[in-house]
């Protein structure tokens, strides 16, 4: 079926707005009679608060107010949760350790919020911030994961009497058999890293309580409008219907911007409600790397058994991971970790233990991959340990243990993120890998190209690896679509968007339904008053679960429409169509009825109506799936490494991508692209050093490294499989994070092969001293 | 952080011992002291103003001497806090008298630096250090001189250098490890050549559009 809106790269109708500075931020809001906020943060990572003394800063001129901990009182409190615990997963042990809003008799982490300043503006609140005085108690650190898993002489929660967040088993099969029957068993050790996620626009909140109208509005550019909403009213003892949550336009989230139960939105409202004013806070790039939540380091301990043919018998992953000093976030993390480690490959015994540590530094929670790419980086680097000692081709070797197209929907017996098993539901793997072989021409490169490179004393290097990404998981999104008077059609749903182009793929999926052009369907996304029911952007569910509730209020509508033009042009409904924004007869083309003509008459202001008939042409629609949807995709580079410097030049790239129906090619090309740049950042460049004492070295733009265009390939030849998902209609998939997960590994192994194997990384980041360092081993 | 170096003082060994255990000297020795205030012959408190790049503010704290072997050795332990970081640091320094009737010290110690210090003006921490620390012995040698001088009976005057000087100073050291960056030179060069050429084309346009 030749669909007319749908597949097509249609230009994003947001842009425009964007690109000329029409498009509200939440910085852009200024409000009547509005103060900011600045809050006085931690610089030690573990202390005992001793006493807070702020008389000299509430001296200052323009200063409002100044609250402490005990100032808030009973509305002080922990957390709570926003991702329940792993109660599905039998045997798990879970610490839970919500985040305080502001830290009350001990902080945990450096950049732990301790006052908070209101004042008439930014300047005068900071100033005021320098001007207290606090006295700690500074306690010894603990920031090594191994060590604090086995150490309890330094606690960060001393009520519980050790370190430890989770301990989480799981396995399929049997591993210790199948190594024990194994031609071949490896094992390594990794240590990976990854970083912030450095989005252009930080954090922010404006919180505004009339009292008049016994009202709260906030604006804020968080993925979570409705949850952020439903825990403001609950803390504030409000009804849901007196808090309204408007999502202005933001300018990237990539995970941490799900957090809610933050100080910012936990305590800004309750200060504007006590002092009936707008109170104001906008993230400074510092107070972003220190005190927004980023996902940091893992310690894998992993072994693989394998035939003398290169058959996976079974895989082994023991690592330990960073929650920070609290957990607020839950397993998500860890979870997506186990579920992706098999990743493209069948692999009949896993075994995976997840030991969660607490440390003094800041919470960990997802950054765009959300712990896909640890699990995709150890197992591709252990089959690259394998190919080498086994001496296969790394390609053949992964082309071997590929799960097969007939395999679907394939169970995995590991359960994930949404506390589900993690099925497989489609794919056709050793397409996505056949044609990235092909795009990157892995055979010539290797045969002819690259001996004649290395003969000029080239160090040319070349990776290749599989991904997969789940996607799309529940609990569930909605949506409602209205045909107006005005033949236009608006939408609105629940979710929030930060510069991934909803209000153009929205606007396609219902085009296709309505024959309303995609700029004549206004999308309205994260605001409480437009639609209050939802869980939020995350793990790449936004097209697919939101998306699939447009679609089908579309289809909903759609239906309406004919139902009631049917009886308007009195004909039968399949002798109907829906073309140029008109019903009309197929074969009496004068015979017609415009949509907005037809809405009119759906809402009668005056006389009776058939019972049982909704008014208006609207429907409101739900969609949960049973489990996520899984796409997959290899991906291939050719970098040259510099044999003085070790300084590395990507020269192609090329990733093959399967995401299922995809609406805007487009959109999906940009997405892939941001998500490249991230996973050679976590690859190469980005790291928030933390040092012994819990404290973050770079927590500036000028030293902590975000790639820039110099550091990308010159060109990303992107390629597609469709192999559409037989969970939703549309057959759709998510995509958002594809290029941050599989990077990291095809590029350290691409490293690898520009040394011609002389050494083996594993740990990332990597960067050129730590290179030059292996090379001296 | 590890800090160690050593420097030789021009005069006896007593006389510095002297002059180290006075706190005006100190206080004098790194410009940005406010105030040193001696508690006890062991401890003292006082403010600083401290500036390392981009960040700045003032710091109060304690400084406490202790394992003291007059004139040979002694533990200096440091702890300051303010609105940008704080900094904790154990030193041992030793003095050995010279034949030459010079001192020799030497010093070697460990620095925790937390906050904003360490989190954005980490890169520089170790140049400003050394940099403070240069200044520093550069002040201590005038004022020992000054010492030595007024016992032998002569007028001379110590003048300890401005927070300006000082910060200027500071900068020198900076800028002069500045112009050995590649990008820098480049900048140096490529800023004059681009105005000359700016000239150069206006003045060429305004002859080709007689």
């Amino acid at each position: 079926m030749e669909r007319k809106y749908i597949g097509k790269p249609i230009k994003r109708i947001e842009d425009p707005r964007l690109l000329t500075g029409q498009a509200l931020f939440t910085d852009d809001v200024h409000l009547h009679g509005m103060l900011h906020a600045a809050f006085l943060r931690s610089d030690y990572a573990h202390a005992r608060i001793k006493s807070i003394d702020i008389s000299e800063a509430l001296k200052l001129p323009g200063v409002v107010a100044i609250y402490t901990a005990e100032d808030f009182g009973d509305y002080w409190h922990v957390g709570p949760l926003q991702v329940p615990p792993p109660i599905a997963i039998p045997g798990a042990k879970f610490h839970a350790k919500g985040l305080p809003p502001i830290a009350k008799d001990k902080v945990r982490f450096s950049g732990e919020p301790l006052v908070v300043v209101v004042a008439i503006n930014r300047y005068i609140a900071e100033d005021a911030a320098g001007e207290i005085i606090v006295d700690m108690e500074p306690l010894d650190v603990v920031t090594d994961l191994e060590k604090a898993w086995e150490d309890t002489s330094v606690l960060v929660h001393e009520d519980i009497g050790t370190n430890m967040a989770a301990l989480v088993k799981q396995e399929k099969g049997n591993f210790a058999d199948a190594a024990a029957q194994a031609d071949v068993v490896i094992k390594r050790k990794f240590y990976v890293d990854r970083g912030a996620s450095g989005a252009m626009e930080n954090r922010g909140l404006i919180a505004s309580w009339d009292n008049r109208t016994q009202n709260m509005t906030i604006w804020t550019n968080n993925q979570a409008p409705i949850p952020l909403r439903n825990t403001c009213a609950a803390n504030l003892g409000l009804s849901d219907s007196q808090v309204h949550v408007i999502t202005a336009f933001t300018g990237g989230g990539f995970g941490p911007k799900i957090m809610t139960s933050q100080a910012d939105d936990v305590l800004l409202p309750w200060i504007s409600m006590k002092l009936c004013k707008p109170v104001k806070w906008i993230e400074d790039r510092r107070e972003n790397f220190l005190a927004t939540t980023s996902e940091r380091d893992q310690i894998h301990y992993c072994e693989i058994a394998l035939t003398k043919e290169g058959k996976i018998l079974g895989f082994s992953d023991i690592f330990y991971h960073n929650t920070g000093a609290y957990d607020p976030y839950g397993m998500t993390i860890p979870l997506n970790t186990m579920t992706h480690t098999m990743g493209s490959y069948f692999v009949p015994n896993f075994y995976t233990e997840v030991r969660m540590v607490f440390t003094n530094t800041m919470v960990v929670s997802p950054v765009r991959g959300a712990g896909r790419m640890y699990g995709n980086y150890v197992m591709e680097r252990m089959i690259d340990a394998a190919a080498r000692e086994m001496k296969i081709d790394l390609v053949e070797l992964r082309r071997r243990n590929l799960i097969q197209p007939d395999a679907f929907p394939f169970r995995t017996g590991i359960t994930g993120q949404d506390f589900v098993e993690n099925v497989l539901d489609s794919g056709n793997y050793p397409e996505t890998v056949r044609k990235a072989a092909e795009m990157i021409g892995y055979e010539k490169f290797v045969k002819e190209e690259q001996p004649k490179l290395r003969a000029q004393g080239k160090k040319v290097g070349i990776g290749f690896v599989t991904f997969v990404e789940g996607t799309g998981v529940g609990p569930y999104e909605g949506a409602k679509v209205t045909v107006e008077n005005s033949g236009k059609v608006n939408v609105a749903t629940g979710i929030s968007t930060q510069g991934q182009g909803h209000y153009t793929s929205f606007a396609q999926i219902v085009s296709e339904q309505l024959s309303v052009e995609p700029k004549d369907v206004r999308v309205t996304t994260g605001d409480t008053d437009q639609f209050d029911w939802g869980a939020g952007t995350f793990a790449s569910r936004g097209m697919t679960v939101a998306g699939t509730a447009i679609h089908l209020a579309a289809v909903a509508v759609r239906k309406k429409i004919l139902k009631l033009a049917s009886k308007v042009l009195e004909t039968p409904e399949d002798e109907l169509e829906i073309e140029g924004g008109v019903v009309r007869v197929a074969d009496l083309p004068g015979k017609s009825i415009s949509l907005g003509n037809l809405a009119s008459r759906s809402n009668p202001t005056r006389g009776v109506v058939e019972p049982g008939v909704e008014p208006g042409l609207e429907a409101t629609a739900y969609y949960g799936p049973p489990y996520g949807a899984t796409g997959q995709g290899a991906v291939a580079m050719i970098l040259e490494v510099d044999p003085e410097t070790f300084e590395v030049k990507i020269q192609r790239f090329v990733l093959v991508h399967d995401a299922g129906t995809v609406i805007n090619p487009m959109i999906v090309e940009g997405q892939i692209m941001g998500g490249v740049q991230m996973g050679i950042g976590n690859a190469f460049y980005e790291e928030l050093a933390y040092d012994e004492y819990g404290q973050l070295q770079n927590a500036s733009l000028m030293d902590y490294l975000i790639p820039a265009a110099t550091e990308m390939p010159p060109k990303m030849e992107l390629g597609h499989v469709v192999s559409p998902s037989p969970l939703n209609p549309l057959g759709l998939k998510g995509v958002g994070e594809a290029g941050a997960i599989p990077t990291p590994a095809c590029f350290h192994q691409a490293i690898e092969n520009a040394l011609e194997n002389k050494i083996e990384i594993t740990s990332s980041p990597m960067s050129p001293s730590r290179l030059f360092a292996l090379t001296r081993k | 952080m590890k800090i160690e170096g050593e420097h030789t003082f021009n005069g006896p060994r007593p006389d510095v011992w002297e002059m180290i255990r006075d706190p005006e000297v100190l206080a004098s020795a790194l410009p940005g002291t406010q105030k040193l205030n001696k508690l006890s012959d062991m401890d003292y408190e006082g403010v600083m103003n401290v500036r390392i790049g981009p960040v700045s503010g003032s710091f109060s704290g304690k400084l406490v001497v202790s394992d003291e072997v007059p004139p040979e050795s002694c533990t200096l332990t440091v702890d300051g806090k303010g609105a940008p970081g704080f900094l904790k640091g154990v030193g041992h320094v030793k003095f050995a008298e010279q034949p030459d009737k010079t001192t020799h010290m030497t010093y070697e110690g460990e620095v925790t630096v937390g906050g904003t210090l360490a989190s954005v003006g980490q890169r520089m921490i170790d140049s400003v250090a050394k940099s403070m620390i240069r200044q520093g012995f550069e002040s201590m040698d005038k004022a020992l001189e000054a010492r030595l001088a007024n016992k032998a009976g002569q007028e001379v005057e110590y003048k300890p250098p401005t927070e300006a000087q000082f910060a200027v100073s500071v900068a020198k050291d900076m800028a002069k490890s500045w112009t050995q960056i590649a990008e820098v030179r480049m900048i140096m060069y490529i800023i004059p050549a681009a105005i000359i050429l700016a000239i150069i084309g206006y003045v060429l346009s305004r002859i080709m559009t007689r």
